[in-house]
Formats: structure tokens, sequence, C-alpha cells
């Protein structure tokens, strides 16, 4: 493997409290190394900022659902074609690109580690073979459980406490599937909408047939992963995504998982004050009020950003409402026993009160919040927007008159619903961009290796040159190394990486499948035998992360 | 015989995982029965004493022919990748990277346009479910067309209708097939509703105008249709089960979308999903993996070093002149085609071929079910010739080298 020494940049390396010192940053064998050798390859950063490679904590890029978007529109990447090279293979950009260019792309922009999202565990194979083809970055998905109707019958079975045949099977499915971690979507609200276009108001409704409710749902699978001690706590697409009123239910979701570990996905999303039907306003400062009084507690935004976006969810029935506001394309689908899914293409206009709300809101939570290690970069990719569009969310918080110019362009009414109108003077500083975009996401997977430049750490690192235009600065990184390799040099892709798959494991009974078997048998339409992934070809080369007790 | 399972069967898109194989000789029987799969195992056991490979129907060995097909495939002008009737998402991923490589036309629907129903997808989407969710929520299933009972045999049973009680709604559903045949599919339906198929879309156009309470220019198609409005109006999760027979030939995609289009309108008072029956199991596999690695479905054009989304029959009009089929019947190509196959099928007519290991039979995969669930094929039987992805793997290298 090569050895490189980079020399004379500014390391903005925040966990280890570096922030912005000059000196050099020496790689070896794929880790971050005290020294090399004279043979090393030199790399001039003089006058760049260098990071460690950018983690994304929360996208959707591979499996059915992201998939069924691609065959949804093909006129959203007619336009945007990517050549084949003598390295690279061909593919289509666009809000939902084919997997080669989605690996490209995130390349191309610093980014060395993403996490997709939201898995239906039965699908495995499929977002396994998906994450297989596309190269560049090291990859994890989340596995879908919080409408999981086996999950279902052994919390009503503990009366909805953590029992350890739950963390047993929790374990189970991490291994079965080779997940990462555990995602909570609309908890019981899914298999209400799959019913029968049902839906959660509050978090102690029943879910019809299973006698129990998301409350318990939260406590029973937050409690068992946080018991667990799995590497990345449970994260959570709370209930009422999108609805005016929701951040009441944002909030009990969050007191009813006081004291333990929790991350929540696109939290712009769920901060909607205001009477049901009515409009909304924002409560973005009471929901980071509560997260500076809960560390426990993490958060990423889901930044919608004006423009087109491709919205999808396991939360179906919120694509239902937007199919009816948009009476555009719109596609449902079902997951037996776990899970449902939606995708409605959506454009956020900036003259809309509610868009600008929503975008307000977004970086009223940056801007607002008090730590930035609680509150994570996401555009909740592509549902409010594309990962491409980092590089301007980056900028609209790193400079103010950017931002109000962007501002004056939107919805004044609904700008002045939010602590936006009252000249929030904030800028981030690189450091926090660091914090937000690396650090903070891979410390909250529980990535020891990644998200810092540490003695040890992997050698993921993006350099970039030092443009007082922060747009310009973050779209084009001058060199991107992944894995102690030279991945892109001004913005060039040099070589084509198949990254690898990262893993949760926790230890579990094995006879749990003793219980899990006949449940599966009643519910599923594939045997039991046959559901866990062992293919090799499919989940190697992996690292897998160990829980922590 | 030997008993051996439970393994996945690749004989039709519904990929059942839950069989039981008893084997002698070439003789092939399935638990749960399975006309359609038992012939399907038998004539994959039978090519294995095929040739392993052969070039103008002269038996060579396999290295021999691979390259013969890396010389044709390196001299093409416009190379045509079709078939993958039989391919699994290994097969496939192989084929497209090599398709990639040579800049190939990609060819996934069939080049008779036999599946030509997703591209109304494209258009306005679609509700879908899996099978489970079906068998277990929907109190109507409305087959449109469909003999399932033939071309997917276990597919009533999957959905609840064989015992009754596996589904957990018990015995109170309705299955209505809408078809004007006396098919097996309709001998099982609780209503069967004559309609003539050149009347599919004055029907599907019909109950959408009925359901949205407007007047109809003319005829009533709902109550012609026997009130199926009035029964998919009673309950709260209906599944419309179509296929080819809706959508293949001249409009089928304009009935497509009057399916979905009807579909997402019921769908505001109740819960309503289709589920698509195409009749290959390496169908829906192949397409998925074009999807995720283009971004097309169905056919894709990757002359001019990027892919684009074309139509199945501007492919083989437009000067192909080396074609090659992985997992997949050969077909009368223009005059002057050099073909190439790589199949457990019989092949014929080609210049060279070499056989594979079936899937699901004498190789393991992955396979796409007809719902998009992916399932693990296993190896039940012995054999020991090379899968597709394989030998797609070594003519990639060997095209690369």
């Amino acid at each position: 493997m090569t050895a490189i020494r980079i020399t004379g940049g500014a390391i903005h390396d925040p966990a280890n409290e570096v922030d912005g010192d000059v000196r050099d940053l020496c790689l070896q064998d794929g880790k971050v190394v005290a020294d090399v050798g004279p043979e090393a390859r030199r790399i001039d950063a003089r006058g760049m900022v260098v990071m460690p490679g950018g983690v994304d904590i929360h996208a959707h890029i591979a499996g059915p659902k992201v998939n069924a978007a691609r065959r949804l529109s093909p006129d959203d990447r007619r336009h945007d074609p990517l050549d084949r090279t003598e390295v690279l293979r061909s593919g289509t950009g666009g809000l939902v690109p084919s997997t080669f260019a989605t690996g490209y792309r995130y390349s191309l922009l610093g980014y060395t580690t993403v996490v997709e999202a939201a898995a239906p565990p039965l699908a495995a194979r499929h977002v396994l073979a998906e994450l297989r083809d596309t190269p560049m970055i090291d990859k994890a998905f989340l596995i879908l459980m919080g409408n999981n109707q086996v999950l279902f019958e052994l919390i009503r079975e503990s009366g909805g406490a953590v029992s350890s045949r739950l963390c047993d099977a929790i374990a189970w499915w991490l291994e079965a599937t080779g997940g990462f971690g555990v995602k909570l979507v609309n908890p019981g609200g899914v298999e209400l909408w799959k019913q029968s276009n049902g839906h959660v108001d509050s978090i102690d409704d029943h879910i019809a047939g299973f006698e129990v409710t998301p409350r318990q749902v939260l406590e029973a699978i937050g409690g068992a992963v946080d018991e667990l001690g799995l590497p990345h706590p449970v994260h959570i697409h709370a209930n009422n995504l999108g609805e005016t009123g929701n951040a009441d239910t944002t909030l009990e979701t969050m007191r009813t998982l006081s004291g333990r570990q929790a991350h929540f996905a696109h939290l712009q999303f769920h901060c909607y004050g205001g009477k049901p039907g009515g409009q909304p306003r924002s409560r973005a400062p009471e929901l980071l009020e509560h997260l500076s009084a809960h560390p426990e507690i993490t958060a990423d935004v889901g930044q919608v950003m004006f423009g087109p976006a491709m919205t999808m969810t396991a939360d179906a029935h919120v694509s239902e409402l937007l199919r009816d506001l948009t009476r555009g394309k719109w596609i449902n689908h079902d997951t037996e026993v776990e899970t449902g899914c939606g995708i409605v293409p959506y454009t956020y206009r900036s003259g809309n009160y509610v868009h600008a709300l929503q975008w307000g809101i977004g970086l009223e939570l940056f801007l607002l919040g008090k730590d930035p290690w609680q509150v994570m970069l996401s555009t909740d990719h592509p549902n409010g927007g594309s990962f491409l569009s980092y590089p301007k969310l980056i900028r609209l918080l790193m400079d103010r008159a950017f931002r109000e110019d962007q501002m004056g362009r939107a919805n004044q009414k609904a700008i002045r619903r939010t602590a936006l109108a009252d000249g929030l003077d904030r800028e981030y500083t690189l450091n926090e961009i660091a914090i937000i975009s690396r650090a903070a996401p891979a410390r909250r997977l529980g990535l020891r290796d990644k998200g810092h430049l540490g003695i040890g750490a992997d050698a993921d690192v993006t350099i970039y040159h030092d443009r007082p235009d922060r747009e310009e600065m973050f779209s084009t990184p001058r060199y991107v190394i992944k894995a102690g390799e030279l991945a892109v040099e001004d913005g060039d892709l040099r070589r084509a990486d198949d990254g690898v798959l990262l893993s949760g494991a926790a230890a579990f009974d094995p006879d749990v499948t003793g219980v899990l078997a006949p449940l599966f048998g009643e519910r599923y339409t594939v045997a039991f035998e046959h559901y866990p992934v062992h293919d090799t070809a499919l989940r190697e080369p992996a690292r897998i992360v160990e829980a922590s007790t | 015989m030997t008993e051996i399972g439970p393994v996945t069967c690749a004989g039709c898109a519904l990929v059942c995982d839950d069989v039981l194989i008893e084997h002698s000789g070439d003789d092939v029987r399935l638990q749960p029965r399975c006309d359609l799969g038992e012939r399907w195992f038998s004539e994959r056991v039978r090519r294995e004493r095929a040739p392993g490979a052969m070039i103008e129907g002269r038996p060579v060995d396999v290295d021999a022919a691979l390259a013969r097909a890396a010389e044709l495939l390196r001299g093409a002008r416009r190379p045509l990748v079709h078939g993958f009737d039989d391919a699994t998402v290994e097969d496939a991923r192989a084929a497209v990277a090599l398709a990639d490589r040579l800049g190939a036309l990609v060819a996934t629907e069939g080049l008779g346009g036999t599946w030509p129903g997703a591209a109304a997808v494209a258009l306005r989407g679609a509700s879908t479910a899996t099978l489970g969710e079906i068998r277990d929520r929907s109190r109507v299933v409305v087959i449109w067309r469909e003999d399932p009972e033939t071309t997917h045999p276990r597919l009533l049973d999957r959905l609840g209708f064989g015992d009754r009680s596996n589904s957990r709604l018990g015995a109170d559903r309705t299955l209505v097939v809408v078809d004007d045949r006396d098919t097996a599919t309709a001998g099982r339906a609780d209503l069967h509703l004559r309609w003539p198929r050149e009347r599919d879309l004055e029907a599907l156009t019909g109950l959408h105008v009925l359901q949205r309470k407007l007047p109809l220019r003319t005829g009533d198609p709902g109550s012609e249709l026997d009130g199926l409005l009035e029964r998919i109006d009673a309950v709260p999760h209906v599944a419309f089960v179509h296929g080819p027979a809706l959508t293949v030939g001249e409009g089928g995609q304009r009935r497509a979308l009057a399916l979905h289009e009807l579909v997402r309108a019921l769908s505001h008072d109740r819960h309503v999903v289709t589920l698509a029956l195409p009749s290959a199991a390496g169908t829906r596999s192949s397409q998925d993996v074009l999807a995720w690695q283009t971004g097309y479905a169905e056919n894709v054009d990757l002359a001019s070093g990027h892919p684009e989304l074309v139509a199945a029959r501007e492919l083989i009009d437009e000067g192909v002149d080396v074609s090659l089929c992985i997992e997949g019947d050969s077909h009368e190509l223009g005059e002057g085609v050099r073909q190439i196959a790589l199949g457990s099928r019989p092949m014929e007519r080609v210049e060279v071929s070499i056989r594979t290991a079936a899937a699901g039979v004498a190789a393991a995969g992955t396979a796409h079910r007809l719902d998009g669930v992916p399932l693990a094929l296993q190896a039940p039987l012995p054999g020991d010739a090379p899968t597709a992805a394989v030998l797609l793997a070594r003519l990639l290298e060997e095209l690369a080298g």
C-alpha cells in the first residue's frame, strides 16, 4: 500500500481538538501513522484545508426503494449521463443516481463513508448487491424494525418491556442481514397504513391486531438497542413526519427515550408547531432546548434545499399526502411483516410558505444549536435535496451574507416566523463544519476509526483549497484519499475501489431461532432457513463493528 | 428417490423457496406439487448431458468457445446482450458489466416485447406489495386476464386461496377473475367476470370514471362487470393481479396506465395494491440490476459511452451484428447476425454456445421474486458447468486484456 505524507496543510480534526494547525499528516497501509519514510509520496497541501473524509449518517442510496425511484424517474437522468472510462463504469446521475455514479460522486465530494438509512431486512440481499456496486465509499445500512410484526409479538409478550428475547431477536436480525443498526420509522404507523390507510395520531394509539402502542415499540426496541450496546443507537424517524403540530409527538418521543441513547433522523421534518390541518410554524428552538438538556440524544437535520427532490420513505402514509398534494407520480410498496415504502418526486419552492419555513427551520437547527456534536449535517438525501447540495448548505452555514441573500429570495412570511429574521449572525467555522459532516456522525455511528485523523484512524482524508467561496471549496476537493490511496485529484477519479461493508454485531442466544422460526412460518412467504444472507460475495469485504457490552 | 430441501425453484417468476425435491435420474418430483417446476428441473437435469460448448454445432472445449466468443465480441460494431429469462442477479451484474465495456445494447424484456407494462410505471408510478401482504390483507383479489394456474401454478395457494386457512384472514375473501376464457384460474374463482380483451381499456377507464362518480360517455362496465366496484368498495384492502395478457401488444402501455390510474383512484378510500406477473424468474432480477447499474430498467443502449433508455424493437432493427444471449431462448435475428449463447436452455441457430450450470439446480445464486423479494437459489443437484456469471467475467477479462 502507498505511504503518503501530506505537508503544510491546515488540519481540522475536531475529534482530536486540532483546529487548523499546520502540520504534516502521514498515512500508511490504510491508516494514519505517526511518520512515514522518505520514499513516501508527498502531497503539498500548503494553503489547503485537511479534514477527515466525510461521513453521511443518513442518506438513501441503495435497495428496492431507491431502485424503484430510479425506475420512476428516467426523465430525471437523461440530462446527466456519466461516461465509462478505462477505470470507471458508466452511469447516470440526477436525484437518484445509479450505483456507480453514487459512489463516484460521493467520493468527488470528499465523502468516504455513507449510511443507507432505511432498508427492509427482507430485502437485505438486494441492498447488499447494490452496495457492492457502489464503489469508492465504505457503506452501512440500517434495518427497519419499527413495524415488524414478529417484534410486535415479542413486545406484546413482554408487556412492552425490554426482554432478553427481544434483544436476541434484534441481534439475530443484524447478523442475518449484515445490517449496521436499527431504524424505527413511524413506529406502528406503517402497519396501520398497510392495513387500510390508517395512521398514528399519538404514540399511545393502539396498533390494531397487536395490542402494542408506538410508545411501547420505542421503549422496547430503543431500550434493547441501548442494552445490546450496538455501535449506533436506535435511529428514529418519529411518528407524524411533516404534519403541522408534530413537535408535540417528537418531544414526547424524546421523553419516552429519555436516559437512553437515541438518534433522531431529519429533525427538521419533525419540528412543526400549529394546529393540525393549519399553517405550521417553527418549534425548532424548543426541540433544541430539549436536546441541550439531553446529551444522550443526537439528530441530523434533513435540510431541505430549494429545487427538485425525490421523497422516498418507509413512512408510506406521508407519500400518500404528497401524492395528493402534487397529483404527480407515486409509488407505494408494502413489504410483508416489516415495512412499507412510498416515493413521490417533489419540488421545494422558495416562494412557498411551507417550503420556505422548512428551509428556515433546518437553518435554525444548525444555527441555534449550541453543540454541533449533537446536530449533524444531512438533507436526508434525496428527500430534502441531493447530497450534491451539501456544499451549498455548508456555504449557507458559513457565509452570513450569502444566507441573507438567499433568505431574501424566500417567502418572507415564513422567514419572519423563524429565528432567521432576528438577524442570526452565526457563521460556522471550518472546525464546526468538520464536526457536523464527519467527526460527529462517525462518533455517533460508533466508528472509532473514522471521522478523525489521530494515529490509527482510517486513512480517509479530504483536502480542499481554502477558497472564500465555501460552496466552490466543498464542491471540488483538491484531493480525496480513501483507505490510504489517492482516489480523487483535482476533480478526477483516479481509481475505483470497492470500499467495505460496515456491519454491526452483538452476541445473542442462538436458541432465539426456535422462537423466531414459528413466527416466521406464520407471517412470511419466505422460508426461515433461507432468510439469512450468508453469501460471502455480498457480505465481504466487511468490517464488523461489535457491540460495546 | 433422494429427497432434498427445502430449496428454491426458479421455474417461474414466483420463485418458491419451500420446495422439497425428489430426484432419481432425470426424473424430478417436487413437493408441493408443481408440474411446471418439475418440467423445469427435469429439463435442466437432462441438459447436463449436452456438450459443454459448441462452435457451429460441433462440440469444443469451453476455452475454445470462449475464445471465439471474445473474438466475435471484440470485432462487433453493434453488439446486443439479451435473454435473461433464467439469469440470476449475479449473471445480470456480470452481463451489464460486459455490456458497458462493449458499448452494447442490453434488452431484458424479451426481443418480442413481452413485458412492456413497466413503462407505465415510469409515467405515473404504481402501488405494489409482496405476496404475504396480499395473502394476509386483501379481502378481494382481482386477477385480470392472467391464468396463473398455468403460468405460475402455485400463485393462488401462495396468495391464500388454496387452503383458505393459510391466509390470516381465513376464508372470508373473494377471488375475482376478469377473463372471457374458461381458464384453470377462472375455474377456481369465486366470481368469473367474462369480459372481452379488446374492451379492457374501456373497462379500466370506465371503472375509474364510475369511482369518481362522473357520468360515463359510453356503456356501463360497472354493471356489466357485475358490481365489481361495489365489491371493492365494501372492503378495506384489495389487490389486482395483472401481466402480459393486459399489457402486451398495441395499446399495452395505455392499458397498464389505466390499471394504475384506477388503483390510484381507488386507493383514496382503501388500501389497493397490484402484483405483476412476468413469466420468467430472471426478468425481475435482470431489470433490477440494470436499473441500479445504469439508472434505467428494461432496455438500455450503452453505445454512446453511457446508458440511454431505448425501446425494445429499436434494438434489433438498428444494425446489430453480434448478439450475446444470456440464459434465454435464442431468437431469429436479422440476417448476418452472429450469435453467441451462454445458458442452460437448448440453444439453436447460434454460432457459439456454452452450456451453463442452471441456477437453482446445479448452481447457487440470487433471484428476485416477481414482487421484488430477493431469494437465494441453491444448487441441490450435481453439475460441472460454470455459471453464466463466471463465463461473463472471463469474457470481460479477455476483452479488457
